[in-house]
């Protein structure tokens, strides 16, 4: 099953690869087509699935290179398996999203399957070895979405992804070696290391740092996350969606999978660093969200922003504090997506602008669009009721006992939050259209030079198409589920958190 | 029974002097290439009867081991690849075919001897066969003046290496009386007086063999010679008479100078720093193709010692592994280089543009070496670099692992280069057609290079009995 997930898409690519490549509408449909397969085996797993279960379940093993004790293992668990459907789930938006690419389909419908493929392969693999094969896959199709399809600084861009998350994933791999070896089990199976290796605290401070460095930088953590910006503006829509909503959640999810259960004294020991590390990600990715012009930058800053509460969760390891980090993973899967696609797309087209200072009285001139925007907005600022503020209430209430004061300043950071999202919304969506139009079509003229875009269009844009409703259906309809019925996900969550802590020993 | 053992040999030889006779009475221009193929095939076929065996034949002069074969098999592939690749070249740039084959195979042949010989005269022996053919084959671009500053450099400086090597032979030999590994084991291990002249005559062994692998800072020559020499011919030096030397330095350094190994594990340690560090530092900043190339041969043999320094059984495996690996990368690359310089003989870096677009097949090939260079699953260099890695860490050497891991990283930025030339510049590319032989040599090294990595079992047992061989330290 779980083979089949994961494999789909890389077959799905193959052949996409011996389509011919003047067709584009078969192309896109070959591609969204096979990324519906995932979606729809996750579906069914989901029915399938145990949710009282603190252990693997969809367990596949075979022996792949025995010689040193690589095996081909894979299955989910409460932490793995949300994770799973939010990529299969953001991967067909993305490639629906994407039908809008005119240059070079083929290549760019083929490498976001295989890309999903990665992504997929991260989450299930519980082989040290397959893990990092599928940690290193993700980057190379990454790389050509950014360099190819990208913005104007594409090629720098995707070249400073590309370096910075691979340095930090060859010392990931030196750190896994240094686990094998000093776990003296001859296996590279994640499980058994975790639960039958008993390593000094010593020798789990250096592997949790050489293992810190490759998740930090994936997340990004301060000050490892200078690629984000870059990679996500100059990334095509689909790119964007992929790199904010799955992307950055791999190196969470290492903490989760890796280093916490099989390093817990390392994990104690670096708790008061990771919350303020988080804190700090909390707090400048704020701040430098609110200086932004450009709306994909914006996104982009709030992005690492919200991966600060996750690992202020994980900081806190409270089982509250744990699935509240897990519970923002899987919420701003959701939510970035769809920011990124209103900032990359929805408005792009309709505005030819990223910069926020050129737009401005969206709701008037395109009420559909801008409303479901100002939904995406209160979600990604944590809005009661929606996905976003159940995240960050229980990871801030999880980790209140312990980490009393850096959940003070991290609330500042939710004001700031607020405050960025509130003004991004009054200088887009708020306005007179009429007012401003004369001005604005001068800038444009200048600026741009967009044909169709003067005084009388100005006022009104075309709204929502229905290709792009349907981007957004599902992950609207998520955000308000899982923001009006957490329980949804914690009952997935807290078996395996509460195994993962019981682990640990406590607190 | 000692006939049988070096029928390989006795073929490579054979066939040597069958390619000289075509070339020089054949009327037909292909039969050369077909006649070296021929026999290369027939090489990897006389090792067959010959797996499983441990004998010593011909007074301990010839030695059949499993780490023997499995060189001798990486040497005959090399061959096998080059001439395929090599047709379309030697056509096109007007090099005597007769010779040009005749001299691979010997070449072969030499690389062949050397690491089937535990005894230092035939290893010596073996090197000259290799190197005074190699010396010939970098400048059989008689018009060209690049290719002759090649051959003439490659033979000054292999001149002054054979010296170091036989100086410090002969020290080795006055104290052990004999040039036979196993003698010189003995004698290292026993004699305490004459340790220092043992010590002194492994220096002087290890700068010749130092040069042989192009290891800093013995590597000035490697750059002019890569780049001057014929395209096939770089592949067959960086692929094939790299790894005849460093099995010549396994054999001879963990066999007889095993005692010593604290003498040479450190030197092997900052020599691979070194090398692989001015190899990436330097590739990044190259504008052609084949010198970029060539620096990058320079920071791989880096990597490649990394299994010396460790000084474990597990290094030792993972070098063979390693070169096993790059020899796909290396011919499969080479391949590509080689026939764009048939439309664009400068072999510029510039010529991979837009091959994304115009050959999508060949530029995947290209991308998926590219990875493997780098050390990107699902690739065989990945799988090496992680038995590098692996080994080096569990001999806790893990400053040397994260040396060789940001190096990978360093080197991501010219291998990159050449993935960006093909996929992100809107210029298309001027391209020869498809020569049959270059898209049969890039097809197998791609498959290979992915093939090794996904099934890699075989070879790894394969391997386990190799490193045995060499595993006598102390």
């Amino acid at each position: 099953m779980l083979s089949l997930l994961i494999f789909t898409p890389l077959i799905g690519s193959l052949v996409i690869a011996l389509l011919p490549r003047e067709n584009k509408d078969l192309l896109r449909r070959v591609a969204l087509l096979f990324s519906l397969v995932p979606v729809a085996l996750v579906a069914i797993m989901w029915a399938r699935y145990d949710t009282a279960a603190e252990g693997m379940q969809f367990v596949e093993r075979i022996p792949w290179i025995p010689a040193v004790g690589i095996q081909y293992f894979l299955g989910v668990d409460g932490i793995s398996f949300p994770m799973l459907a939010v990529t299969a789930l953001v991967t067909t938006l993305a490639i629906l999203a994407s039908f809008n690419i005119q240059e070079r389909v083929k290549e760019f419908m083929a490498l976001m399957l295989l890309l999903e493929t990665g992504m997929l392969g991260v989450f299930v693999a519980l082989d040290y070895f397959l893990f990092y094969i599928f940690w290193e896959v993700v980057l190379v199709p990454m790389y050509f979405i950014i360099g190819i399809w990208g913005g104007p600084r594409r090629e720098y861009a995707a070249i400073k992804f590309f370096i910075y998350t691979l340095l930090g994933s060859v010392v990931m791999l030196v750190g896994i070696l240094a686990l094998y070896f000093q776990s003296g089990l001859g296996t590279f199976d994640m499980l058994a290391i975790a639960e039958q290796a008993r390593l000094n605290p010593t020798a789990q401070y250096w592997i949790f740092l050489l293992l810190f460095f490759g998740f930090a930088v994936k997340v990004p953590i301060f000050p490892f996350h200078t690629w984000l910006p870059d990679a996500h503006v100059e990334a095509p829509t689909g790119g964007s969606m992929l790199l904010a909503g799955v992307l950055l959640k791999m190196g969470t999810y290492g903490f989760y999978r890796i280093s916490y259960p099989t390093l817990p004294d390392a994990a104690k020991a670096f708790a008061i660093v990771m919350g303020v590390l988080g804190v700090i990600n909390i707090i400048y990715g704020a701040l430098v969200a609110m200086a932004q012009k450009d709306f994909k930058k914006m996104v982009a800053y709030s992005s690492i922003s919200h991966m600060g509460f996750v690992l202020l969760g994980l900081a806190a390891m409270t089982p509250m504090s744990m699935a509240g980090g897990l519970f923002v993973m899987i919420s701003h899967g959701l939510i970035s997506p769809m920011m990124f696609f209103f900032a990359g797309t929805v408005i792009y087209e309709r505005t030819h602008t990223r910069m926020l200072p050129e737009m401005s009285a969206l709701f008037t001139k395109m009420p559909v669009a801008a409303t479901l925007l100002a939904f995406a907005a209160f979600a990604n600022l944590g809005l009661p009721g929606l996905s976003g503020f159940a995240g960050e209430f229980f990871t801030l209430t999880g980790a209140f006992e312990p980490l009393t004061s850096l959940v003070a300043v991290a609330v500042l950071g939710m004001v700031l939050t607020a405050a960025y999202h509130l003004m991004m919304m009054r200088q887009i969506l708020m306005g007179d259209a009429t007012a401003e139009a004369a001005g604005h079509a001068a800038a444009l003229a200048h600026g741009h030079g967009a044909a169709g875009h003067g005084a009388a269009a100005a006022v009104r844009l075309p709204d929502l198409t229905l290709r792009e409703a349907i981007v957004s259906a599902p992950l609207m309809v998520s955000i308000v589920l899982f923001g009006v019925a957490p329980s949804l996900l914690l009952r997935i969550f807290n078996p395996s958190i509460q195994a993962l802590l019981s682990r640990m020993g406590g607190l | 029974m000692q006939w049988l053992m070096i029928l390989p040999e006795i073929l490579l030889a054979a066939g040597g002097l069958a390619v000289v006779a075509a070339g020089v009475m054949g009327r037909r221009r292909e039969t050369p290439a077909a006649l070296a193929a021929a026999t290369f095939v027939a090489a990897l076929v006389a090792l067959w009867p010959l797996r499983g065996i441990t004998a010593e034949a011909w007074w301990g002069m010839l030695v059949v081991d499993s780490f023997a074969l499995f060189f001798k098999a990486l040497f005959a592939l090399t061959g096998l690849l080059v001439v395929p690749l090599a047709h379309a070249y030697v056509e096109r740039r007007g090099i005597h075919a007769g010779e040009f084959y005749a001299l691979i195979v010997f070449a072969v042949l030499g690389m062949s001897m050397m690491a089937s010989s535990r005894d230092l005269l035939m290893i010596y022996l073996g090197l000259e066969l290799l190197s005074i053919g190699s010396y010939v084959l970098a400048g059989m671009l008689k018009d060209d003046d690049r290719s002759l500053e090649a051959s003439l450099k490659y033979f000054l400086v292999g001149a002054m290496t054979s010296a170091l090597l036989l100086f410090g032979l002969s020290l080795v030999y006055g104290i052990s009386g004999s040039t036979h590994v196993e003698a010189i084991r003995r004698a290292v291990s026993a004699g305490d007086g004459w340790r220092g002249v043992a010590v002194a005559g492994m220096w002087f062994m290890l700068a010749g063999f130092g040069f042989k692998v192009a290891a800093v800072p013995f590597h000035m020559w490697a750059p002019d010679v890569y780049h001057g020499a014929p395209t096939p011919v770089a592949a067959l030096l960086i692929a094939g008479s790299e790894a005849a030397a460093f099995s010549a330095i396994l054999r001879v350094f963990t066999t007889g100078f095993g005692p010593l190994a604290n003498y040479w594990q450190a030197v092997f340690a900052v020599l691979a720093v070194a090398t692989m560090t001015y190899g990436n530092a330097a590739a990044l900043v190259q504008t052609s193709a084949k010198r970029m190339m060539a620096y990058s041969a320079i920071a791989q043999a880096g990597y490649v010692l990394v299994g010396l320094a460790v000084g474990t059984p597990e290094g030792f495996g993972a070098m063979l592994y390693y070169l096993l690996a790059y020899l796909f990368m290396v011919v499969g690359t080479f391949a590509v280089i080689a026939w764009l310089s048939l439309a664009r003989p400068e072999e510029m870096l510039d010529d991979f543009e837009g091959l994304g677009r115009s050959v999508p097949w060949v530029a995947a090939a290209v991308v998926i070496f590219m990875i493997s260079f780098i050390g990107i699953p699902p690739t065989a260099g990945f799988l090496g670099k992680f038995y590098l890695i692996r080994a080096a860490v569990s001999a806790d050497m893990v400053w040397l692992a994260v040396v060789m891991v940001v190096n990978s990283a360093i080197s991501a930025g010219y291998y990159y280069s050449i993935v960006r030339r093909m996929y992100l510049t809107d210029r298309s590319a001027t391209v020869a057609a498809l020569p049959p032989g270059t898209s049969l040599v890039v097809g197998l090294a791609a498959a290979a290079t992915v093939l090794l990595m996904l099934f890699p079992q075989p070879i790894i047992e394969w391997l386990g009995s190799a490193q045995q061989v060499v595993a006598l330290l102390r």
